[in-house]
């Protein structure tokens, strides 16, 4: 495998599956791990609120950032002929369209 | 020590800013001749020499951003959401998730203008640009609002 000529396809691929997972793992709650501020310690998953608010942001993070590194890693392996047809755009129309996906989602707070 | 680290990660975001900014005017505002003014030096800037500068500079103020965030959820959002003030609580919201979705973004960005440049990706490079250069800007102004908002100290 060469790293340089397959890192535009980790690239493009690492932007698309992390923006999608990204979206996914707020709305279906797939953190990797949870942050409780007030007591400041860590759990494994998904835990409930204990003793103030639970942060899930890192593990949404941690969760699309995993997932994405592996299909970047997965694509490298993809033949030379598909490489040359990955269209580039993908790196930015995906991670856009996600970002108007939060916009929709999160319309409540502008519209109450 | 949350205010210390507050007053570093808004001097790295206005550090930030103004690469991410010079970055995108000089790529879609191109200027091919000498400049003269104040404005043609800007527009004339090497945009490709401040993509590592971006690129770092976004990653350690997210990363301080990260760290002084619990705070925020524990003694602001709390603040905003008792007076209803869901404006400013949604556009911290939309921050939060804008900044995570520029962080994956940053390998194409930083592929895309390694050099030498190629005029296959001209169009690539500048979206990716000014998404980023929007991400930076929503995030610095809202963290600003907010700011303001919630006061020093208060």
């Amino acid at each position: 495998m060469n790293v340089s000529r397959s890192f535009p396809v980790f690239a493009i691929v690492f932007a698309v599956v992390y923006a999608v997972m990204y979206v996914i793992a707020v709305e279906k709650n797939y953190a990797l791990f949870t942050y409780h501020p007030a007591l400041e310690e860590f759990g494994f998953l998904v835990e409930k609120p204990r003793e103030g608010p639970a942060m899930y942001w890192y593990g949404w993070m941690a969760t699309s950032g995993i997932v994405a590194l592996a299909a970047g890693l997965l694509a490298c392996s993809i033949p030379e002929r598909a490489k040359q047809r990955l269209w580039s755009g993908w790196s930015w129309t995906i991670p856009l369209a996600v970002m108007f996906v939060f916009g929709y989602l999160l319309r409540g707070y502008f519209l109450r | 020590m949350i205010v210390v680290l507050l007053i570093i990660h808004a001097l790295l975001a206005v550090t930030l800013l103004g690469a991410i900014t010079h970055q995108a005017i000089s790529v879609w505002l191109p200027l091919r001749k000498t400049p003269g003014s104040f404005v043609g030096r800007v527009r004339a800037v090497p945009a490709a020499s401040y993509v590592n500068a971006v690129v770092i500079l976004y990653v350690v103020t997210a990363t301080l951003g990260a760290i002084i965030y619990p705070e925020y959820r524990l003694s602001v959002r709390v603040v905003l959401q008792q007076l209803s003030l869901n404006v400013p609580n949604g556009l911290f919201e939309l921050k939060e998730h804008f900044v995570a979705v520029g962080l994956g973004m940053l390998p194409a960005y930083w592929y895309f203008w390694r050099q030498p440049l190629t005029n296959d990706y001209l169009r690539t490079r500048a979206i990716l640009t000014s998404i980023l250069a929007f991400i930076v800007w929503w995030s610095f102004l809202v963290g600003h609002i907010l700011n303001n908002i919630r006061g020093f100290e208060a």
